[in-house]
C-alpha cells in the first residue's frame, strides 16, 4: 500500500512537470511552424459586458478598440476591459450583430444585422433597410468595403452602395449569373469581388468590366464529393475571406481554398480539418484561422494547429505538421466554447466569438506568425 | 423559324454535358422494339407489388443512401467517392441545452409560416394552416390546469425573394420555440438560412424541393416526402414497368419546375431512356404551340408534367388534341381537380406519384378526417394532413424537450421514425421522411391507387446520435 502511495505520488510529480512544460514543448514545435500558435485563452463574458452568450462577430479597428456583435446588441471594449452595448434602443436596427467592418479611410463601422445595415460613425449610428435605400433584404449575412463601396451580402442578393455618390447598385439572379441570390458573404479582392451565394458556390464580380464568373461544385451532386482539390467543396457557401492572392471558402461540407489557378479543399477524417461545418474564416498574410462548430483552426494548407474544447471545458491543441505525427497536447487554458462564428486576428493575437463568449488568444512568445507560410 | 430555335434549344438543353471531374458514362442505345404498354393499376397488381417491394425491402440489411433511391439510379454509383456526405446525421455542437427556461411564459409560442394568400400556393396554404390550427386547438383543449396553452404566431409570406427571412425573423422576435411551414421551395431555403443563426427549428410540412435539406443545416425536419423520391418512384414506373424509351418532359419554367423534374431527368437517363425532349412553359400560359410541335417532332411514348394541375391539364389536353398518343406521367398535385377539369378525356391514363390512398380507412385517418370535416366543414386534403402532422409533432418535442429551442432541436433532430395520420414516418440522415409513395392512375372518372412497398430497412439502423461528437481532451 505505501509503495503503491510513493508510485502515486511520484507520477502525480511527473504529470504535473509535463503539464507544466507543455507550453515549452509547444514552442519547440512551433518554432518550426509558420503559424502563430497559441498559448493560452483569456475569456470575455457576462462579467465583463458581454450582453448574451452568444458573440457572431468580433473586429478590432484601426484604433485599437475591439467591437463585437452579439445575440443582443452591438458592444465595444472600453477601459478596464469592460463591453459597452449598443441596442436598438441607441438607434441600432436590430440587436443581433452578424458582421462588421471598418471603413479604413473615415474609421467608420459598418455592422450587419437581421434587421438592416447600420454605419457607426462619430457617436451617431444611421441605418438602412430595404424599404428605405437599395439593401436588398434586412437580413444582412456579410459586408466588406471596396474602392468606397460598402458591399453588403443579403438574404435577396448583394447591395452595393457608393459613398461618394450614395447610389445603390443590386445584384441578384436577374442581372448576374447568380443562380439563387441567396447571399451569404462578400469580400472585395483588390478590384475584383467575390460573393458567397448559398447553393451556387462563388461569384466573381469584376465592377468596372461590368462582368461575372461563377465557381460551382464541379462534382454537381451534394451527396459527394467526387474528387479532391478540383474545385469549391460545394455549392453552399456559408462564408469567404480574401487575402494576398488567396480566396478561402466555408461550407458546411468542408473548406476550400483558391489561388487564381488552383483550388485545394479539405474535409473532415481525411484532413486535418476539425469539421466539415465550416463558419468562419480570417486569413493573415497567407495563413488562414477557420472557426468551426468544433473549434478553431489556423492553417497555411500544409500546417494545422486546431483548439479543442471538450464536453467538461478542458482545452487541448492539436498540431498537424508536414511529414511528422500529429501532436496532441492538454492547454492549461481552453477556447471559452468550440462553436466558433468569428475571427479577428493579426501577428499578434487571435480573438476568437463563440456561442458561449468571447476568447483571446495570446500566442506562444517567439512565435513564427509574421513568416510568410509557402503554399505549394 | 422560332419552333425549330426552340426545338435545338431542348435538345441543347438536355443533351448540354455535365461539367464534372469524372462525368458518368454515355446511356447505352438500345436497339429494342418498343415495348412501352400501358398497365392499368388493377386491386391485383397493386397487392402483388406490394407484396414484392415488401419481401424486396425486408431483404435489405444497409441504411439506404440517397433517399433510398434504388441503387441503380444512384449518381456515379460505378465510382468510389472521395466522399461521401449524409452517411449520418450532422450534431449541432453549440451550447443552449442547459440553458434556464424563460420565466413568466404566457404561452408555448410556435411560428407558422403561409404562402402569400393571393400566390400560386396561396390555397394550398390555407389547408395546411387549417390543419395546424387543428392541432393546436386539440391540444389546447387537453392540457391540464397549470400547463401554459400554445400560441400560433401566424404570418404570411410575400411572393419577394428573402421575405420569409424578414419574416423568420420576426418570429425569433417573437420568442417562438419552433417554426412550421412552408410550401415554397424558395421561402423555406430562406428561413431555413435564417434559423441557423436564430437557432430555432423548423418542420416543413408541405415542400417538395429536394434541395432543402441538402443544405446541412441541422436545424429542420421535414416531414412532407419529397420530389426526389417522386422522380425515382416515377422513373422506375415509366421506364421499367412500362418499358417506354422515348420520353419527353414538360414543365413549369420556375424554381419549383427545374428542381422538381431534375433527378426524374437523371434517373431516367440513368436506366438508359435519357428525356428525348425537356420543354418549359410559364406558369398560366396557354399558348403552347412552340412546345407542343416540339414535343410532337421527338415522338415520345411517355409525357411527364410538372406544374400547377390547371396548366397540366391544358397541355395534357393539348397533346391529346396534337394527336400526341404518348402515356401521360405527373406529380401529386395531379391529384388535385383542377387538372382533370381542364385535361378533360386527357386526363384518362394519366398515372401519379401520390403519398397514400386518401381512401384507407384505418383509425388514425378516418378520425382525423372526422375531426377535420366537424371543425372546417370541409375535407382535409394533403397539405392539411401533412400540417396537421407537423404541429403535432412540433407539440409532441416541446412538451417532452420543455420551452427550450436547443432541447427542442435534438428531440427533433434525432427522431429516427414517427407516426401520425399521414402514416408511418422514417427520417433519413437528412432529416427527410422517405415514407415510399404509392401510385394512382385516373381511369373512368376517378384515381386508383396502388399501395406504396413497406418501409422496413431503414429501421435496422437508428441514425439518431447524441447530442456533440466532441471527444474527450486528452489525459492531462
Amino acid at each position: 500500500m505505501k509503495i503503491a502511495g510513493i508510485f502515486c505520488l511520484r507520477l502525480a510529480s511527473l504529470v504535473t512537470l509535463l503539464w507544466l512544460t507543455a507550453p515549452l514543448q509547444i514552442l519547440a514545435t512551433e518554432a518550426e511552424l509558420p503559424l502563430p500558435v497559441i498559448e493560452r485563452f483569456e475569456t470575455f463574458g457576462k462579467e465583463q459586458g458581454v450582453p448574451t452568450n452568444k458573440v457572431h462577430a468580433v473586429l478590432k479597428t484601426s484604433d485599437g478598440k475591439l467591437w463585437i456583435g452579439t445575440w443582443d446588441g452591438l458592444c465595444v471594449r472600453e477601459g478596464e476591459g469592460k463591453f459597452r452595448r449598443y441596442g436598438p434602443e441607441e438607434g441600432l436596427s436590430h440587436k443581433l450583430v452578424t458582421c462588421m467592418v471598418e471603413d479604413p479611410k473615415t474609421g467608420d463601422l459598418w455592422a450587419g444585422t437581421m434587421r438592416g445595415l447600420n454605419k457607426v460613425s462619430g457617436g451617431k449610428i444611421t441605418r438602412y433597410f430595404q424599404t428605405d435605400s437599395g439593401l436588398p433584404n434586412n437580413v444582412v449575412y456579410g459586408v466588406d468595403i471596396v474602392n468606397d463601396n460598402i458591399w453588403a451580402a443579403t438574404a435577396a442578393g448583394v447591395g452595393a452602395l457608393d459613398l461618394k455618390t450614395g447610389a445603390w447598385k443590386i445584384y441578384d439572379h436577374n442581372n448576374s449569373n447568380m443562380h439563387e441570390p441567396w447571399c451569404y458573404a462578400v469580400k472585395g479582392a483588390k478590384d475584383l469581388i467575390y460573393i458567397g451565394v448559398w447553393g451556387a458556390g462563388i461569384v466573381e464580380h469584376n465592377p468596372q468590366e461590368g462582368t461575372f464568373k461563377a465557381y460551382r461544385d464541379p462534382d454537381g451532386d451534394f451527396h459527394y464529393d467526387l474528387v479532391p482539390d478540383d474545385g469549391p467543396i460545394n455549392d453552399i457557401t456559408s462564408w469567404l475571406a480574401w487575402n494576398d492572392g488567396l480566396l478561402w471558402q466555408c461550407t458546411y461540407f468542408g473548406m476550400s481554398r483558391y489561388d487564381g489557378k488552383y483550388w485545394k479543399t479539405w474535409v473532415q477524417d481525411k484532413t486535418p480539418l476539425p469539421s466539415n461545418f465550416t463558419q468562419f474564416a480570417w486569413p493573415v498574410n497567407r495563413y488562414c484561422w477557420i472557426g468551426t462548430d468544433k473549434g478553431a483552426s489556423v492553417t497555411d494548407g500544409t500546417n494545422w494547429v486546431n483548439y479543442f474544447v471538450g464536453e467538461a471545458g478542458a482545452g487541448w491543441v492539436e498540431i498537424h505538421q508536414s511529414g511528422k505525427a500529429m501532436e496532441k497536447r492538454p492547454m492549461s487554458t481552453a477556447l471559452c466554447n468550440g462553436f466558433v462564428l468569428g475571427i479577428w486576428a493579426d501577428e499578434k493575437e487571435a480573438w476568437l466569438a463563440t456561442s458561449k463568449g468571447l476568447s483571446r488568444g495570446i500566442f506562444a512568445s517567439g512565435t513564427a506568425s509574421g513568416k510568410v507560410a509557402v503554399v505549394k | 423559324m422560332r419552333i425549330s430555335a426552340l426545338f435545338l434549344l431542348s435538345l441543347l438543353a438536355v443533351h448540354a454535358p455535365r461539367v464534372a471531374a469524372y462525368p458518368e458514362p454515355a446511356a447505352p442505345v438500345k436497339a429494342e422494339p418498343d415495348t412501352c404498354v400501358s398497365v392499368p393499376i388493377t386491386p391485383e397488381a397493386a397487392q402483388a407489388a406490394a407484396r414484392t417491394n415488401q419481401a424486396a425491402a425486408a431483404q435489405a440489411e444497409t441504411y439506404h443512401y440517397y433517399a433510398d433511391t434504388p441503387e441503380e439510379m444512384v449518381p456515379y454509383r460505378n465510382l468510389d467517392p472521395y466522399y461521401r456526405y449524409w452517411l449520418e446525421r450532422l450534431p449541432f455542437r453549440g451550447p443552449g441545452r442547459d440553458y434556464p427556461d424563460p420565466v413568466d411564459l404566457k404561452s408555448l409560442k410556435v411560428g407558422l409560416l403561409s404562402p402569400a394568400p393571393y400566390g400560386p400556393e396561396g390555397a394550398r396554404g390555407e389547408r395546411t394552416r387549417k390543419g395546424v390550427l387543428l392541432a393546436f386547438e386539440e391540444e389546447n383543449a387537453m392540457r391540464q390546469p397549470g400547463q401554459i396553452p400554445f400560441e400560433v404566431i401566424a404570418k404570411e409570406d410575400a411572393p419577394l425573394w428573402g421575405s420569409a427571412a424578414n419574416i423568420t425573423v420576426e418570429f425569433k422576435d417573437n420568442d417562438v420555440l419552433g417554426i412550421l411551414g412552408t410550401i415554397d421551395g424558395d421561402a423555406t431555403h430562406v428561413a431555413l438560412r435564417a434559423t441557423l443563426k436564430l437557432e430555432t427549428y423548423i418542420i416543413n410540412t408541405s415542400d417538395p424541393d429536394p434541395t432543402l435539406t441538402e443544405t446541412q443545416v441541422p436545424w429542420l425536419t421535414r416531414v412532407f416526402p419529397e420530389d426526389r423520391q417522386q422522380c425515382f418512384r416515377l422513373a422506375d414506373m415509366v421506364v421499367r414497368q412500362r418499358g417506354c424509351k422515348r420520353i419527353a418532359v414538360l414543365r413549369e419554367s420556375s424554381r419549383p419546375g427545374r428542381v422538381g423534374v431534375m433527378h426524374f431527368v437523371n434517373d431516367i437517363r440513368r436506366l438508359g431512356s435519357p428525356a428525348v425532349a425537356h420543354l418549359l412553359y410559364k406558369a398560366g400560359d396557354r399558348s403552347l404551340a412552340e412546345q407542343i410541335a416540339a414535343i410532337k417532332a421527338a415522338n415520345p411514348d411517355a409525357v411527364l408534367f410538372y406544374g400547377q394541375p390547371a396548366d397540366v391539364g391544358f397541355a395534357a389536353a393539348q397533346l391529346r388534341q396534337a394527336g400526341i398518343t404518348a402515356q401521360y406521367f405527373g406529380f401529386d398535385r395531379l391529384m388535385e381537380g383542377a387538372f382533370v377539369k381542364n385535361a378533360g378525356d386527357a386526363a384518362e391514363g394519366m398515372t401519379i406519384t401520390y403519398f397514400f390512398n386518401p381512401e384507407r380507412t384505418d383509425k388514425p385517418w378516418v378520425e382525423f378526417l372526422d375531426r377535420f370535416q366537424k371543425r372546417w366543414g370541409e375535407k382535409p386534403d394533403i397539405y392539411a394532413a401533412y400540417g396537421y402532422d407537423g404541429a403535432k409533432l412540433m407539440i409532441e418535442a416541446v412538451n417532452k424537450s420543455g420551452p427550450n429551442r436547443f432541447r427542442i432541436r435534438d428531440y427533433l433532430a434525432n427522431l429516427d421514425s414517427w407516426d401520425g395520420v399521414t402514416g408511418h414516418m422514417v427520417f433519413d440522415a437528412r432529416w427527410d421522411n422517405i415514407a415510399p409513395f404509392s401510385f394512382a392512375q385516373y381511369q373512368r372518372g376517378k384515381w386508383l391507387f396502388q399501395p406504396a412497398p413497406a418501409i422496413t430497412r431503414l429501421d435496422k439502423k437508428r441514425l439518431s446520435q447524441g447530442m456533440t461528437a466532441v471527444p474527450d481532451a486528452p489525459a492531462k
